[in-house]
């Protein structure tokens, strides 16, 4: 029997194919966003893993300190070390080449002697002249380049390659290629191998190396040679093997990972919203039909299984649409994270082609499916409960949607308080998932609630309507209170829509402010000088002696040089920042919880006391007296906290600690930021075109206050750049929604409006009736979305924002934003609602009339 | 008031179905005429043809003197929410609307004033005998009710020509005995032009004249002997 309805079901869509357009487009666009962010997602783990794997070559065990490095000396350690076969030191650059359209470079600096056993690197033998180009290496200022990165730039052996250094700009000249296959396919193409102790020298590194890359001895385990190596080495310094150490890399992007994951599930649950939609106006238009199907004998649950059938059809084309789609944007949107990836936490990843996962593409199917089977669930319930003398009965004897009982009102109101209730009294670090489960919960209440909410709105502007713009104002209005539970579908796409946009700008706007106070407390300086553009950067250091130099010009007070690294910490990782303490209290002392007693600030000078930001606190549960154990290239330091400050940094935490004491235990005295104060009455501008004149030939970024504010700023933007793309296509599909509605409005309504024409309403009436219903649709929209906000703003701001980054961000709600998006959202609903209006005023009366 | 002359009305593709063949009717105004003939023949396209709703595939159409085919959709449209009233076997009021506001929906939209419509939709309930469910929606109101608010929206904005297609069709013999009762008050009021599509025989009795169709084409025209006399 399911054959023969499935046959009556696509006869069905042969006279309704835009709605069936429409809903299949829903169901692609968001299994399309889903698929292609997931995709993404997989796809700069992928790289992250490959580049890891790939740069680890053979070896079983790598030897790390974090950022830092650690000095030349651990290589005889662990050259010495029974067990081990081969030890290769390693310093792993992202450089920024000479050339304006090119991204970064990985330059990996190694021995020319023993690294062939070690990596593969298959060179070109027409662009060559001896057997070995790694020999070459040891002459200063060679370069060895992958074939794809020189083919881009016209390169061949013997040319010159530009180059960032510590030093500045730097020209290297090219002594062979290998191939795009091995260690060439890392980074895009994009990497380059140099002589390591000629990379200690070129970017910095001073005698330390960033890494031993090491095999264990044939018959003798890794976990042994591990064990062995540990024995021998500081604490401080990691032997890992390389698999782990990707994971640890993965670790470091978790919180933009499950800040996309969370949006790309935004679109999809919009379509749910859409489909629900499309299938209560399919059983209003098929309403005739169904009661003719149950007065010929066809029991309610095969009506059910038709519409769920349709439902799983009309999900199955469109989600395979949607994949095909989510394919070919998933490349883009990886190399847009990788992007970010690099920006926001100096993660060497270039995913520059995402693979096609059949996995997650079932995944993504079954997903679409089952959205389609829960928005097509009441209305083919509904379909099958349809009592079939009412169904053949006149449309004029239709009862209204009896939806909007307050037992439904009641259990919204319920599960809306419930949510909250769980949100606000069960720790958030209980789990993020049973968070969501109440957020998801508060969203439930509210769909809940939504035909209520349409239907008050609806009678709430009927006056307003009918007087602004006569009868068809009211007719409008009519059409949403009669039918609230068609309108408040889209209403409530909408709403999701909307809610994610406003949520997302009001935390965007919560955390400038934030970061503003925060600069404006702690990065206090008049100028910054950075390493590089990003927030940090392994890469690129400057040296003391340029904070001495800047130190040394007119109309500078005072200069501190900040060291801002990533260490290990209890498996995880945390930053630290190691500043000049004096320097620091003087400017940033009111910064740090209560204040800091006289024993505190002499702990801290002396290095026996460490400063933590709120949210390091939060993540391990620590106060101030508690201890911190860090361990460093020279041994375990225990440090106990002496103040409590926010900081915006880290996700992770950030540990401030003494400089002094920095470079006497972790060895390293690079530097990544000049903090210049000036005297009173100093120009900026001019000590500024000093600081450049001194820095000439460097690549060095001078900011003053309000640059550095503005760069952070964009920071920021461009850390949330994906999140907005994503939420221009949420409100897409939602229009997309409102079109849909619109359509299926002026069907259903086809006679109602045939009858408008029929006793004098003018096309032009007409359009403009269905016109209004969707801006009155945008207006409750806009007011239920900002409502949703309200909750999910404390959500993000609260929960979210406190587990994923140990930080809370004040709450604030965006009321500008939601008044101006008035206009914009009602502009787009008209735009939404032109064709559904040209239709209905093109309808032909008679027709209409006779319509059922 | 109405002049048809040689119309032609085919449907489908190449024409094949032929509603009205070379038809032509006069109607004197305040004339009052019954259309009757089997279903299929043709009178329901004519009721639409005179109405505007329907272009003849040939011949020509006129409505107090104004041919139909010279007009523009919205003039069409203007001509018939000016001066054309019309009652449906159906009904068609629109359902989210009070029964007053069906009423005054003709003249909400020609623009007329909110408070000016209501008072004039609410005079002609009251003479409808609907001043107490003025408030009611149509699925609150019986069949004759129904058509009592269609009747008044029909004559809410004192059209010249009121037609009706199948007034009573819809409606038990008693209830279709009362609504004719109030049209012929309401004719002998205000003098309209009527024009009724029925199959009823003691309908069109009711009517000056009564013209008989069959397969799109005028069979009979004949006077009635009962005739109301309208005062226009």
């Amino acid at each position: 029997m399911l054959g023969t309805l499935l046959f009556i079901t696509l006869r069905q869509w042969r006279s309704h194919k835009l709605r069936v357009l429409l809903t299949t487009l829903s169901i692609a666009l968001g299994v399309g966003v889903f698929f292609a962010i997931r995709t993404a997602n997989a796809a700069l783990l992928d790289s992250l893993k490959t580049t890891v794997e790939k740069l680890a070559g053979k070896a079983t065990l790598q030897v790390t300190a974090g950022e830092s490095g650690f000095p030349e000396q651990v290589l005889d350690t662990v050259r010495a070390t029974p067990g081990v076969r081969l030890a290769e030191p390693v310093i792993e650059v992202i450089a920024q080449t000479g050339y304006a359209d090119e991204g970064s470079l990985l330059v990996l600096g190694v021995d020319t002697t023993g690294d062939r056993q070690l990596r593969d690197y298959e060179f070109d033998p027409t662009q060559t002249e001896i057997a070995d180009p790694l020999l070459y290496l040891a002459q200063p200022n060679s370069i060895l380049l992958s074939h794809s990165f020189a083919a881009r730039h016209g390169l061949k052996v013997g040319d010159t390659l530009p180059l960032y250094t510590a030093d500045g700009h730097k020209e290297f000249v090219v002594r062979g290629l290998f191939q795009p296959t091995g260690i060439g396919e890392i980074f895009g193409g994009n990497i380059a191998a140099m002589d390591v102790y000629s990379a200690q020298v070129v970017f910095g590194r001073g005698r330390n190396f960033d890494r031993i890359d090491l095999t264990n001895s044939a018959g003798i385990p890794i976990e042994v040679v591990q064990q062995r190596l540990r024995a021998q080495l500081s604490p401080g310094i990691e032997v890992l093997r390389p698999e782990v150490r990707g994971e640890a890399l993965e670790n470091s992007v978790t919180a933009m990972r499950a800040g996309m994951t969370i949006t790309s599930f935004v679109s999809l649950l919009v379509s749910v919203f859409i489909i629900f939609n499309s299938f209560s106006i399919a059983v209003n238009q098929r309403w005739k039909e169904i009661g003719v199907l149950r007065a010929a004998g066809v029991e309610r649950r095969n009506i059910l299984r038709m519409f769920l059938a349709e439902a799983c059809l009309v999900a199955l084309v469109g989600s395979a649409l949607g994949i095909a789609g989510g394919f070919y944007l998933a490349s883009g949107t990886a190399r847009m994270m990788g992007s970010i990836a690099g920006a926001a936490y100096g993660v060497a990843a270039s995913p520059e082609h995402a693979a096609f996962q059949v996995g997650l593409a079932v995944t993504s199917l079954l997903l679409g499916v089952a959205a389609s089977l829960a928005g097509a669930w009441l209305p083919a319930r509904a379909a099958s409960r349809l009592d079939p003398v009412l169904a053949l009965h006149n449309v004029e004897s239709r009862q209204s949607e009896k939806v909007l009982g307050w037992g439904r009102v009641s259990a919204g109101a319920f599960v809306v308080t419930a949510g909250l209730l769980l949100i606000y009294f069960t720790s958030a670090r209980g789990g993020l998932n049973a968070q969501f489960a109440y957020a998801g919960a508060v969203l439930l209440g509210l769909v809940l609630l939504l035909p209520k909410i349409v239907h008050l709105t609806a009678r709430a502007l009927r006056p307003l309507m009918d007087w602004a713009a006569g009868s068809e104002g009211a007719l409008a209005m009519d059409a949403m209170i009669q039918s609230p539970r068609r309108s408040s579908a889209t209403v409530g796409a909408l709403m999701i829509g909307l809610m994610f946009a406003y949520s997302t700008a009001a935390y965007i706007q919560s955390y400038r402010q934030v970061i503003d106070r925060w600069m404006g407390q702690v990065l206090n300086a008049d100028l910054f000088v950075a390493a590089s553009p990003f927030m940090r950067s392994p890469s690129y250091h400057l040296s003391e002696e340029l904070g001495r130099s800047i130190a040394a010009l007119p109309g500078v007070k005072r200069v501190e040089n900040i060291r801002l690294i990533s260490v290990p910490y209890h498996g995880d990782a945390a930053t630290l920042s190691a500043i000049e303490m004096d320097g620091f209290l003087a400017r940033a002392a009111d910064a740090i919880d209560g204040g800091l007693g006289s024993r505190a600030r002499e702990r801290l000078l002396y290095g026996e006391g460490v400063v933590a930001s709120r949210n390091f606190a939060a993540r391990w549960g620590m106060r101030v007296g508690d201890s911190v154990h860090l361990e460093t290239p020279t041994g375990a330091l225990e440090l106990p906290i002496v103040g409590l400050l926010d900081d915006y940094r880290s996700e992770k935490g950030t540990l401030f600690v003494d400089r002094a004491l920095f470079k006497s235990r972790w060895g390293d005295s690079a530097v990544d930021f000049v903090d210049v104060n000036l005297l009173p009455g100093a120009d900026a501008a001019q000590v500024k075109r000093e600081v450049r004149r001194l820095t000439a030939n460097t690549r060095v970024f001078v900011y003053t206050n309000g640059e550095f504010k503005r760069w952070v700023s964009g920071l920021v933007d461009r850390f949330f750049m994906l999140n907005y793309m994503q939420l221009v296509i949420a409100v897409l599909v939602a229009m997309l929604g409102i079109m849909n509605t619109l359509l299926i409005s002026v069907s259903e309504r086809q006679r109602e409006l045939g009858i408008v024409r029929a006793i004098g309403g003018l096309r032009s009436q007409v359009r403009k009736l269905v016109l209004l219903e969707a801006v009155a649709i945008s207006i409750a929209g806009v007011l239920v979305g900002a409502l949703a906000a309200v909750f999910n703003i404390a959500f993000l701001s609260h929960t979210v924002s406190g587990v994923l980054a140990g930080y809370y961000i004040p709450f604030y709600f965006p009321a500008l934003l939601v008044v101006a998006s008035v206009p914009v959202v009602a502009a787009g609903s008209l735009l939404a609602g032109w064709w559904p209006a040209r239709r209905a005023a093109r309808m032909q009366v008679i027709e209409a009339i006779g319509y059922e | 008031m109405i002049e048809l002359t040689d119309v032609s009305k085919s449907y489908g593709a190449g024409g094949k179905v032929r509603a009205l063949r070379n038809f032509s009717l006069k109607v004197a105004p305040g004339e009052r005429l019954a259309l009757m003939g089997p279903s299929g023949s043709g009178k329901t396209t004519v009721l639409n043809m005179i109405c505007g709703l329907d272009q003849p595939t040939s011949g020509t159409v006129k409505v107090a003197g104004v041919a139909l085919s010279d007009l523009s959709d919205d003039a069409r449209t203007r001509l018939r929410r000016e001066k054309i009233g019309m009652i449906f076997q159906t009904f068609n009021l629109l359902p989210t609307l009070t029964a007053l506001e069906n009423v005054a929906l003709p003249l909400r939209l020609q623009g007329i004033s909110r408070s000016e419509a209501t008072r004039r939709a609410c005079a002609l309930l009251a003479r409808t005998g609907l001043g107490d469910r003025a408030t009611h929606r149509p699925d609150e109101l019986s069949g004759g009710e129904r058509q009592r608010v269609a009747i008044a929206r029909a004559l809410v904005f004192e059209p010249r020509l009121l037609l009706g297609d199948e007034p009573t069709g819809n409606l038990d013999s008693a209830t279709g005995e009362e609504i004719l009762c109030l049209l012929d008050d309401l004719y002998r009021e205000r003098g309209c032009t009527v024009l009724m599509v029925t199959h009823d025989e003691i309908v069109a009795r009711r009517c000056g004249r009564i013209v008989t169709m069959r397969d799109g084409q005028i069979l009979k025209d004949k006077r009635s002997r009962r005739r109301i006399t309208g005062t226009a």
